[in-house]
């Protein structure tokens, strides 16, 4: 079954194309990778996708239904790409989990609701340790973990990750791909994934989809990335770095 | 010199005193929202739309609370509604209908004749005139607001962490957006009488900022701005009585004074 079919999607601001006609389908339990150079409408695709910026034409299902935002039949996960707050917000780790788990209408400072799940799921991320440091005192890698257990935490079907690794030194993001992988293996989590780094695209994608405002190609990472759509999207400059990423995968 | 029992034994300052304890813990309570999410100057927009209601309450000769929370509300929704529906910044709009509203009460008071205390009341606040009627509206306004908040206080966090991860769980964000909107034109008009236009932000804001400095968890930060929204408005009133100063300034400069002793705390 498809978990996500987008058909005909434009986005559009100020007169100008942000995305432009744009369809596809994402199986369910794969791994989809979008590239594209910056401006290319990623993030936008995203957020029109999850709703959160209105399209001028097209249609957006998630596991054949509409998307809209309180529906049960398919819960998102979503780890922006860069997470706008207030630096100096008291908000600790577990406080900020806890927001996303029901029920919204409980007294939250007396909640206990899915503190055993937030634990577990924190341990998963190697941040247990961590439960009741301020979001604020985290680095860029502490937080896009905390981030990617905000996002599962209520055992979502599909996760959206907008470039989540950008910021997070190289170890930290192997550790945070390889906890992907695996969410992605053992519980069939079907996720959506922005990279620039066609490296993580070959090693952990199933699928690509490389956009530049347009669909240009679609297919498995080796097949359809070619020389030819990498410099067309990229530059001449891209060109032989394709080669190496065959190499090393 | 009186003691603190010779005053307390006065109708007039133990009304004082309850409305200093039940607003000094409404306002901070909503003011965290208001600091969280940098709204300061929302919150002096709409204190100013309440001294156009109040002109026009005035003029029409209808109840000056009633006039200035009917106002407050409209400019809060006018706000949220011209911040969703146009370009224009948050800034931008706020700062047009703050202008709008003063130019409006201004005008209006130019047109009536006489002098009319019962507006300076509300210009500048007088604890001291609070009426037995006054302190029940404030305390069933202040019950009915904080229940509010406590019952939706998860979404209303969480949209001011983040709308757009609020809005992907599944929550509201728009009706939350209006409900906190008129929550603070509530809370503002129900504390005119005691702080007046001028100085009734600052007690939202202040002790919550103040509580900010300090704060390590939610909890902490809604505990620690009432205790000091609360200790602001009890010492800031027999300071006050003890001094012969006027009571709405004074209860600022302990907030602000409070603020200050955080910062080097938190240093």
């Amino acid at each position: 079954m498809n978990a996500i079919t987008v058909e005909g999607l434009c986005v559009k601001a100020n007169n100008r194309h942000l995305v432009e006609n744009i369809s596809f389908s994402i199986e369910e339990g794969s791994i989809v990778a979008i590239i594209g150079p910056n401006g290319a409408g990623k993030t936008t695709l995203i957020r029109a996708v999850l709703g959160l910026i209105p399209y001028e034409t097209g249609s957006v299902l998630m596991f054949g239904k509409p998307f809209k935002h309180n529906n049960s039949h398919a819960r998102v996960g979503y780890v922006p790409q860069k997470i706008e707050f207030d630096r100096t917000f008291p908000l600790t780790v577990l406080e900020l989990l806890r927001f996303t788990v029901p029920p919204f209408y409980s007294l939250p400072f007396r909640d206990r609701s899915g503190e055993e799940r937030i634990n577990s799921l924190l341990k998963t991320v190697g941040m247990q340790d961590l439960i009741n440091r301020s979001i604020g005192s985290l680095s860029g890698g502490e937080l896009q973990r905390v981030m990617i257990a905000k996002a599962i935490v209520n055992d979502p079907h599909i996760l959206f990750l907008d470039e989540p690794a950008s910021g997070v030194d190289i170890e930290g993001q192997e550790r945070f791909y390889d906890l992907v992988r695996r969410l992605n293996k053992e519980n069939g989590l079907t996720v959506i994934l922005i990279s620039h780094d066609l490296n993580i695209v070959y090693r952990f994608a199933d699928n690509v989809l490389c956009m530049n405002r347009r669909l240009i190609c679609t297919g498995k990472p080796a097949e359809a990335l070619t020389d030819e759509v990498i410099k067309s999207v990229y530059g001449e400059m891209m060109g032989g770095y394709i080669h190496s990423c065959h190499e090393h995968d | 010199m009186n003691t603190i029992s010779e005053f307390l034994a006065y109708p007039f300052i133990q009304r004082a005193l309850m409305a200093s304890i039940m607003v000094g813990m409404l306002c901070p309570f909503v003011g965290n929202f208001v600091v969280l999410r940098r709204m300061s100057f929302f919150s002096d927009a709409i204190s100013h739309a309440a001294f156009a209601g109040i002109a026009a309450g005035a003029l029409l000769g209808i109840d000056l609370s009633l006039s200035s929370l009917l106002f407050a509300i409209l400019i809060a929704i006018l706000i949220a509604f011209l911040s969703e529906k146009t370009t224009l910044s948050h800034d931008t709009v706020i700062g047009v209908a703050f202008s709008g509203a003063i130019a409006t009460g201004m005008l209006i008071i130019g047109m009536m004749k006489g002098f009319r205390g019962d507006i300076f009341t509300f210009l500048f606040g007088d604890i001291l005139a609070i009426t037995s009627m006054d302190l029940l509206l404030i305390f069933l306004f202040s019950l009915l607001t904080i229940t509010i908040l406590l019952v939706f206080l998860k979404p209303l966090l969480y949209i001011t962490f983040n709308r757009d991860l609020a809005q992907i769980e599944g929550i509201n964000v728009r009706l939350y957006e209006y409900l906190f909107f008129v929550i603070i034109a509530v809370v503002i008009t129900v504390s005119l009488k005691i702080m007046g236009i001028i100085l009734v932000t600052s007690l939202l804001i202040v002790p919550a900022a103040s509580a900010k400095n300090l704060a390590s968890n939610m909890k902490s930060l809604f505990i620690l701005s009432c205790t000091f929204g609360v200790a602001s408005g009890v010492l800031g009133l027999m300071a006050s009585i003890y001094l012969n100063t006027s009571s709405g300034p004074t209860i600022v400069l302990v907030s602000i004074w409070i603020f200050f002793m955080t910062m080097l705390k938190k240093k």
